[in-house]
């Protein structure tokens, strides 16, 4: 194939996509960056010129509490998710072909089945006459006024149900490709257990679990439906302040600002996964082994 | 020699977590009480409510134009997106690969608020035309990821023989590449498919007058509070995907067979 | 050869449910949850040949950003008189054509005191609310009504304010003697305080769920509107509503029709339907709110004509005030609100 032929087979596979993206998605979250320097009006519009405004505003005392909240509850998620899907990814790739299968489609299921059923699903299951709830009375484990709905845990909970198959399919999918003898020899040089586990097994499995780390920690910083939905008074995380900011303030600076904000907070652990998984395999983590 | 009971045990605590509040809802959409809580005996009448909920129709049909058209452009642009970034490895490609790349690790929240501020600027009418644009934008990513795992292991030295035979490039396309990568292409379009129907915060933020959706009308009804109209919604839905999930399953099995 | 058929078959179904539905003319409405009597609709779609699409809102903010963003489809909204008052003033609203709503004969003078736009040039009073608490009869008892009712820690986690800033710090405002209305800083401040207080009792800030909520038992007493309520009532007895003897927030929610509006003759339509004396009644015994309609109490059951949750006594009507659109000062609500929402 002559070089110019082949140039321009490339500029035709490569423009359609380019272009759309350039135009609906650099664009938007230019135009994101850019409202932050903007003054909003008394009505919800924008003013004429430019200002620091908005960033003054970040500094506002309210922010710091929202802001700890997203990161500490986005944190507990992916460490729970990790701690549940790295045992479960080592059994479903140590199991049988038809047990193995059939746990895949378990895992997919729910990962499949609509986000927001699978919220409202966890509003009947912690009815505060539900039989969840009467069932841990009854028990003892809590007492009658306990409530298990409208707090910073339900959130946690339901964010690691919404995220956890994000999590198992990458750590399976390396799991899948790791050699199993290696732990076996491991151990026959005299590790222990654990020791094979952890040195062994979960190096083995790195690039599986930073890919699970950033599939559950990044959405889980954007959640907005479930702290809006199964979360209290003292629930609120920077997606439900941005989407107050637009919907209810009609403030888009100050929306743009925490946009902004969190945009930069996604995208270091993204570089730093990046470098991390440059050094190691040349190559940055996919979505691939998800889907 | 002995293994860790750890890993069983953790799996199965994973699987009561996933399918308790499933199974609970599902039990409830026969339950004949109005408010949930407790049992007041078996019915079927929350599912034939459901049928006469005009709304509910109204939202179907919208989700499923916008999954339909969204699914079918994401997925030729999703594809030759793949073939670009497969074959070339120039700086463009290498762009072209970020473009693709940050989407899928951008909170939905972030995107619906650009896009929406985006079509605010531009003067755009916000409805179903713009739900349209935003799934494709999303979906383009997904496609394009999953198609390009199916490149790799396919070996192009076919597609010279093909052309060294006389094959026009055409010829080459609709009769060797396309059958050949074909579940790939099936498997990102149903995910495209999957996500848009599966939307809302994207959607919610970009909707217009009529542009009601099934997920936002589904929100809708968790904030107002028909509880056994969406555990009966909630139910045929469940019914649905695992019928996909199936599908797809079964699809992707024969390819690796 | 056969690949080549396959794609305009992919798109069939996309054309069919496009070609739905676009022949007849629709009225597009933007609308309060449960706010108009679905047969009532039904009724005027057959009467004009029409089809009716209802988007709803879960306040008045949301509904006025959704068109400030460019929703523009609408042909008739539902506002409160503040939203009436600010939209009118930035030129968002339609003069109204009174040669096509004969039916505003109807109205009640008596009640237009409490409207913003008297002579109804932008807008024609729909429904009037107040709100109040709901509580669970069944398992707390008979309680007074007052709004110190959420400052009792027993009730923890088990009852909801409005998640609307003027609602809400109203409601803290009556509670302490002052106007809901104020803009004095000492005593905004103390409200501020009432509120951060009582949310350390509630379950949640919530404007949708709270009529499901307290008739499923998850909350037991909750901060809402009478129609709502009411509505909750007349399928659960055991739900009570009382107005708060501090006093309460009155407000009246408009039609009216957006200057972008496509359908102007069928919005007329509609509003003039709406209007009619013996649809208003029907309307009424539906959604439970008080419709300004003089010639429809004649109409009322004696049930609803004598209902104080309605029609509100005389000494608590003395004390009840409607939320006015404040002008700048609104700014000082806002920074409230996101204090009140921050605090632990």
């Amino acid at each position: 194939m002559a070089p110019s032929r082949r140039t321009l087979h490339e500029i035709l596979v490569t423009t359609p996509s380019f272009v759309w993206l350039s135009v609906l998605f650099c664009v938007p979250t230019l135009i994101v960056f850019a409202m932050t320097f903007k003054p909003a009006d008394m009505y919800g519009g924008l003013g004429p010129g430019w200002t620091l405004e908005t960033l003054r505003h970040l500094a506002n005392p309210n922010y710091p509490a929202i802001i700890w909240r997203t990161i500490w509850l986005s944190a507990a998620a992916t460490l729970i998710s990790l701690v549940l899907s790295i045992p479960m990814a080592y059994y479903i790739a140590r199991a049988t072909p038809g047990l193995r299968n059939a746990l895949l489609l378990l895992t997919i299921v729910p990962f499949w089945t609509n986000f927001l059923i699978r919220i409202f699903a966890w509003k009947i299951l912690l009815h505060p006459e539900g039989f969840l709830k009467r069932a841990l009375v009854a028990a003892g484990i809590i007492a009658p006024d306990t409530s298990l709905l409208y707090n910073p845990e339900a959130v946690l909970v339901v964010m690691v149900y919404t995220y956890l198959p994000f999590a198992i399919l990458p750590i399976y999918a390396a799991a899948e490709k790791f050699d199993f003898h290696l732990l076996e020899a491991a151990m026959d040089l005299g590790a222990s257990r654990l020791t094979a586990f952890r040195k062994v097994f979960l190096p083995g499995i790195r690039r599986g679990i930073l890919t699970a780390f950033l599939m559950v920690f990044i959405p889980s910083l954007g959640s907005y439906v479930i702290p809006d939905v199964v979360g209290g008074p003292n629930s609120e995380m920077i997606g439900n302040k941005i989407a107050q900011r637009v919907f209810v303030d009609r403030n888009l600076p100050h929306a743009s600002g925490l946009s902004a904000f969190l945009t930069l907070a996604v995208l270091v652990p993204l570089a730093v996964v990046w470098v991390v998984q440059k050094r190691t395999s040349g190559q940055p983590p996919t979505m691939q082994e998800v889907a | 020699m002995k293994r860790s009971p750890l890993p069983l045990l953790t799996t199965l605590l994973v699987l009561v977590f996933f399918y308790l509040p499933i199974a609970v809802l599902v039990a409830n959409s026969f339950n004949a009480s109005r408010f949930g809580g407790t049992w007041e005996g078996f019915s079927l009448r929350w599912y034939s409510r459901l049928w006469h909920e005009r709304e509910i129709w109204h939202a179907f049909r919208n989700t499923m134009l916008v999954a339909t058209t969204a699914t079918l452009v994401s997925t030729i642009l999703g594809t030759s997106a793949a073939f670009a970034l497969h074959r070339y490895h120039s700086r463009l490609q290498r762009f072209h690969y970020a473009l693709i790349y940050t989407p899928l690790v951008i909170p939905e929240i972030l995107m619906g608020m650009s896009l929406l501020l985006f079509f605010v600027a531009l003067k755009i009418q916000l409805g179903l035309f713009t739900i349209f644009l935003a799934h494709v934008t999303f979906c383009i990513s997904y496609v394009a990821m999953v198609v390009l795992a199916r490149l790799q292991d396919f070996d192009f030295a076919i597609v010279e023989a093909a052309m060294d035979l006389g094959a026009g490039w055409w010829t080459t396309l609709w009769r060797v590449l396309v059958p050949l990568l074909a579940p790939g292409i099936l498997a990102g379009a149903l995910l495209a498919f999957t996500l848009s129907i599966d939307d809302f915060v994207i959607s919610f933020f970009v909707a217009g007058p009529g542009s009601t959706t099934l997920p936002i009308r589904i929100y809708s009804m968790i904030k107002f509070g028909a509880t056994p109209l969406i555990n009966a919604l909630s139910t045929i839905l469940l019914v649905f995907t695992f019928l996909v999930v199936l599908l797809t399953h079964h699809l992707t099995r024969e390819h690796h067979s | 050869m056969n690949r080549y058929r396959i794609i305009p078959r992919l798109f069939l179904p996309a054309l069919w449910l496009a070609g739905c539905g676009q022949q007849t003319p629709t009225l597009h409405i933007f609308n309060w949850a449960d706010y108009i009597k679905p047969a009532l609709v039904e009724r005027f779609e057959r009467e004009h040949g029409c089809r009716v699409v209802i988007d709803t809102f879960e306040s008045n903010e949301s509904m006025y950003n959704k068109l400030k963003a460019g929703a523009t489809g609408y042909d008739l909204i539902f506002p409160s008189s503040y939203m009436v008052e600010l939209m009118a003033a930035q030129g968002m609203l339609r003069q109204l054509d009174h040669s096509l709503l004969p039916n505003l004969v109807h109205i009640d003078q008596a009640m237009m005191v409490y409207a913003t736009d008297p002579l109804c040039t932008y807008s024609v009073p729909y429904m009037m609310s107040n709100a109040g608490i709901a509580y669970r009869a069944d398992k707390l008892g008979t309680i007074e009504a007052t709004w110190a009712v959420f400052d009792r820690a027993d009730l923890k986690g088990r009852m909801t304010l409005l998640n609307d800033y003027r609602e809400t710090i109203g409601a803290a405002l009556k509670f302490l003697g002052y106007s809901l209305n104020t803009t004095n800083d000492a005593e905004l401040a103390q409200a501020r305080d009432v509120v951060i207080r009582w949310k350390k009792n509630i379950a949640k800030l919530e404007s949708e769920q709270y009529k499901n909520g307290i008739a499923s038992g998850e909350f037991l007493l909750v901060h809402g509107y009478n129609g709502d309520l009411m509505q909750v009532i007349s399928e659960n007895t055991n739900v009570v509503y009382v107005t708060p003897k501090e006093g309460v927030s009155i407000s009246c929610d408009h039609m009216v029709i957006p200057a972008t509006a496509r359908e102007v003759k069928l919005a007329h339509a509609f509003i003039n339907f709406m209007l009619d004396p013996q649809v208003a009644a029907e309307n009424t015994a539906f959604v439970h709110f008080l419709c300004p309609n003089k010639t429809a109490y004649q109409y009322l059951s004696d049930e609803l004509r004598n209902d104080p949750a309605i029609f509100l006594p005389q000494d608590i009507l003395a004390k009840s005030e409607v939320i006015k659109y404040l002008g700048p000062a609104d700014a000082k609500y806002r920074v409230m609100w996101d204090a009140i929402k921050a605090a632990e």
